[in-house]
């Protein structure tokens, strides 16, 4: 029995070792010494929905609103508005929030390019989006030096790439509804406020004005949930909003939504 | 010669040795095979969706996000990015990298036990091969025989070499049965990609290549397996030129984790590479992830480890016969 | 009977600057115990590593059976069984596993010998035991019967009978004697007890701070010595008529003590009397080794 455990240890070692040995080989022959010829194909395989299929899918896009900066929970509006939708409905709603903190309106075009995003909003049934915040204030640059020529040219650079999201969202996808939340002006209580707010209007109202050349696209406004006390509802960094805030986002955004 | 092989594996197998490091191997595989299996369950219920494509899209995402925040260093940043753009090419290319089941269990298993964790099992063979007979004094009686000293050596590090292929292979063994028990055990064929490179933080697909995993695996191990039995021998040394294990043991234990720690910083150290606990993340080249050090390639770090190898057993060699035994 | 199994010329050892080993010479002939005798720290165990190729000599030279230990290692090797200091086995293995194992490593040895070589240490009862199970004594027969295994010409024991009940002393003494003069082994036996060397060993060295300062046959090392013990009267006279035949020291007040030199005494005695001297009483005292040691070590300290 003893000498039945040795042999046996000798045997399995001398075939792994040999095992190995020739594996080694073969791995230095297939990374040093093979014609690298790129043999990569890409797999034909239609993107199958999930077997929950019923549940209705939401496809968030955008920036740190998208991603909830701000709120202590960590769920931003989409949290919220998750939410109360399932115990509106219910349902359970399959959720996937696509946004990255600080994208501004070209990375969102870039993000679209990608396949497993495209394969993401083929399959959306409702298509939220926050973008252009960063676009607008440049991180805090654009109130240090208010200037109104300056901030025109960084609407129509914003407003042509928000023409490439909608049209490239509707390709993908032409039944679901874009809901698009807009921009609040979290800089209102400050002096000399009065540009900035007109500023943020302006943005909005061309915003609102490009969507409506969509059907089944909506423009969520938030800039007056924001207006009156405005420090209410923003979280420390006095840009974002805080819980409140959000809260206040996804309510308005779930009176909209009709399934 | 045989005769004396046969004797070092006798040592080793009645001491147990290989049985205990089948058990604890066989005890981190079920851990991790829960830890996993934990993960995949809070992923579903957080995304509620189980393909493969929206997890990996959401780890872009997520990884995207974790570039933004301040405060993180830019090798780091580097590598995150050279990760996202790998990422990338996996969903472009309709591939998962993650396909479910135990071969890619035992794949990734393997990649993250290449530093720290095989070789230590390997320790656990080779730490005391040498020091254990001197502790215990019966190396007296091994070079009083009409054998030459050369030859005992020999023969004690084939034993190794045969032990650390056993281990090598009870490791991918033990994953793949138990954590197929629950992931299934399926997805051999299952493609994956390799080959990549990267330069100036920029992922390099243009040698890629699609393997089916089976190979993907009997690759990886190969390296896993290299890694060893150099971890192994560099071991062997120190068990000759220091009379006690555990001193021996926390020498290279040492080394092992600083290597862990040092591939985490040292970016800016050029010349660190050179060490060869560095050089250990073979696999890491395999699957195409950004190394510690800018230049760091596959060729470099088995040249690095070939000679360490060569050097460990050569003052192996020349100490243990010249020694004078007290 | 008078091959030489084991010739040491001139070994040196030097650790570092320090010499502990300081030149030294003995032959060993076929057949003989050899004692090797002197204090811990002496230089018995750094002689005896060396003889077994365990420590290279700085020089000289060491031959077993015309074989040299450095260049010619495993020739050497294969004329020599030995133990040094405490017979260390694979505690985890049995006895006979241990057996097998040092087997493996000598040309040609079969389960017969092994079989011979147990009876002869009489371990068969437990030899398929583990080892970690045995007495000392136990443990000190296999180390033998380890030493034994390869036939050898030459067995080499550095303290084989330390830590050993006084029965399993005399049973190792009656063995080694067996083995010299039945099998016709040279046994060379390192010692720092005293007694243990007078009683199984024909010739002994003696070694002292990396000398050996005394090569001879037992016999002989205690007859040299031997002394005579007069009681005379008057004692001053006696004195004055020994001094004239030999060495006289005076021990007390009423003895004298003389070397024993055969065929001379009787003369001696006669001069004594013929001057008046009354000789009371006369005693041959053989000396132990003790007191031998002693005197030649400079009273080192002995166990």
């Amino acid at each position: 029995m003893k000498n039945f455990t040795v042999k046996l240890t000798y045997v399995i070692s001398l075939v792994t070792l040999t095992l190995f040995l020739v594996g080694f080989t073969w791995t230095l022959q297939n990374q040093f010494f093979s014609e690298k010829t790129t043999n990569v194909v890409v797999k034909e395989e239609m993107v199958k929905k999930d077997q929950n299929d019923q549940n209705k899918t939401i496809v968030a896009l955008g920036d740190s609103l998208t991603r909830g900066t701000g709120d202590i929970e960590g769920k931003g509006y989409i949290g919220y508005l998750v939410e109360e939708l399932e115990d509106k409905t219910n349902e359970k709603i399959t959720l996937q929030n696509l946004g990255v903190k600080g994208y501004r309106s070209e990375q969102l075009v870039n993000q679209l390019q990608q396949t497993g995003v495209k394969e993401q909003l083929k399959n959306a049934d409702l298509i939220l989006i926050t973008i252009g915040g960063n676009d607008l204030f440049q991180s805090g640059q654009t109130i240090m030096d208010l200037n109104l020529e300056n901030i025109d040219r960084l609407r129509e650079q914003y407003l042509k790439n928000l023409g490439k999201i909608i049209v490239d969202l509707r390709v993908l996808n032409k039944e679901a509804t874009i809901f698009f939340v807009g921009l609040y002006n979290p800089f209102i209580d400050l002096n000399d406020a009065a540009l900035m707010t007109k500023a943020v209007r302006h943005w909005n109202f061309e915003t609102s004005e490009l969507l409506d050349k969509h059907p089944q696209t909506v423009f969520v406004p938030t800039f007056d949930l924001f207006q009156l006390k405005v420090n209410d509802y923003l979280y420390t960094d006095k840009f974002h909003p805080n819980t409140k805030g959000y809260k206040l986002i996804a309510e308005r955004v779930s009176s909209l939504i009709t399934w | 010669m045989i005769n004396l092989v046969h004797n070092e594996m006798l040592k080793i197998v009645r001491r147990k040795k290989l049985v205990y490091v089948a058990l604890i191997i066989a005890v981190l595989v079920s851990l991790f095979t829960y830890a996993q299996f934990k993960e995949i369950e809070r992923r579903i219920e957080r995304v509620g969706s189980i393909d493969w494509r929206t997890t990996l899209q959401q780890q872009i995402i997520d990884t995207q996000n974790r570039l933004t925040s301040s405060g993180i260093s830019e090798e780091w940043k580097g590598q995150l990015s050279l990760r996202i753009q790998q990422q990338q090419y996996y969903l472009d290319h309709n591939v998962n990298p993650m396909e479910p089941g135990a071969p890619t269990f035992t794949r990734t298993f393997a990649e993250n036990s290449i530093t720290l964790f095989l070789p230590l099992m390997v320790m656990v063979i080779a730490a005391d091969l040498v020091s254990s007979e001197r502790s215990a004094g019966t190396i007296k009686l091994l070079l009083t025989r009409p054998v030459k000293r050369w030859k005992i050596l020999l023969s004690k590090y084939v034993a190794l070499i045969l032990s650390v292929s056993i281990i090598i292979f009870m490791y991918g063994f033990l994953s793949y049965m138990i954590s197929g028990i629950v992931f299934g055990y399926q997805g051999w064929s299952a493609p994956i990609l390799t080959g990549f490179t990267s330069e100036a933080g920029e992922l390099i697909t243009s040698s890629a290549q699609m393997i089916p995993q089976w190979q993907y695996l009997f690759m990886e191990f190969s390296l896993v397996w290299f890694v060893a039995v150099i971890v192994g021998t560099i071991t062997f040394m120190l068990s000759v030129l220091i009379r006690s294990t555990p001193v021996g043991m926390g020498v290279m234990l040492a080394a092992l984790i600083s290597g862990a720690i040092l591939s985490n910083m040292v970016s800016s150290w050029e010349t660190a590479k050179y060490f060869f606990m560095i050089n250990l993340d073979l696999t890491a080249y395999l699957a195409g992830n950004a190394p510690p050090i800018e230049g760091m390639t596959l060729g470099f770090s088995l040249v690095v480890l070939t000679i360490s190898g060569l050097v460990a057993i050569l003052i192996s060699f020349i100490v243990f016969i010249k020694q004078d035994v007290y | 009977m008078s091959e030489v199994t084991l010739s040491v010329k001139n070994l040196r050892k030097a650790i570092g600057k320090r010499e502990i080993i300081k030149g030294v010479n003995f032959e060993l002939k076929r057949g003989e115990v050899f004692g090797f005798l002197g204090p811990n720290g002496a230089g018995k165990t750094t002689t005896i590593r060396m003889l077994v190729g365990l420590i290279k000599p700085t020089s000289g030279s060491i031959e077993i059976c015309g074989y040299n230990v450095v260049t010619d290692f495993t020739k050497a090797m294969s004329y020599l069984g030995c133990i040094v200091e405490n017979p260390e086995m694979y505690s985890y293995l049995s006895g006979w596993e241990n057996l097998q194992h040092f087997a493996r490593m000598l040309p040609k040895v079969d389960q017969n010998h092994i079989e011979e070589v147990v009876n002869l240490v009489r371990l068969q009862e437990r030899i398929h035991d583990p080892v970690k199970t045995y007495s000392l004594g136990m443990r000190q027969r296999l180390g033998i019967a380890q030493a034994l295994l390869g036939k050898p010409s030459l067995l080499i024991l550095d303290e084989p009978t330390n830590g050993l009940d006084p029965m399993g002393i005399r049973e190792m003494r009656s063995f080694i004697r067996y083995l010299a003069e039945t099998e016709g082994l040279t046994v060379l036996v390192s010692s720092h007890l005293l007694s243990e060397i007078q009683l199984m060993c024909d010739r002994v060295a003696i070694i002292t701070k990396g000398e050996i300062i005394k090569v001879d046959s037992v016999d002989n090392l205690l007859t040299l010595q031997e002394r005579l013990i007069w009681k005379v009267c008057p004692i001053e006279k006696a004195e004055v008529i020994l001094s004239k035949y030999t060495n006289v020291t005076k021990s007390g007040d009423e003895e004298l003590i003389t070397p024993f030199i055969e065929g001379e005494t009787a003369l001696w005695n006669k001069s004594l009397i013929e001057n008046g001297v009354e000789v009371k009483e006369m005693n041959r005292k053989l000396p132990a080794l003790e007191d031998l040691f002693l005197e030649m070590t400079g009273g080192e300290s002995v166990d």
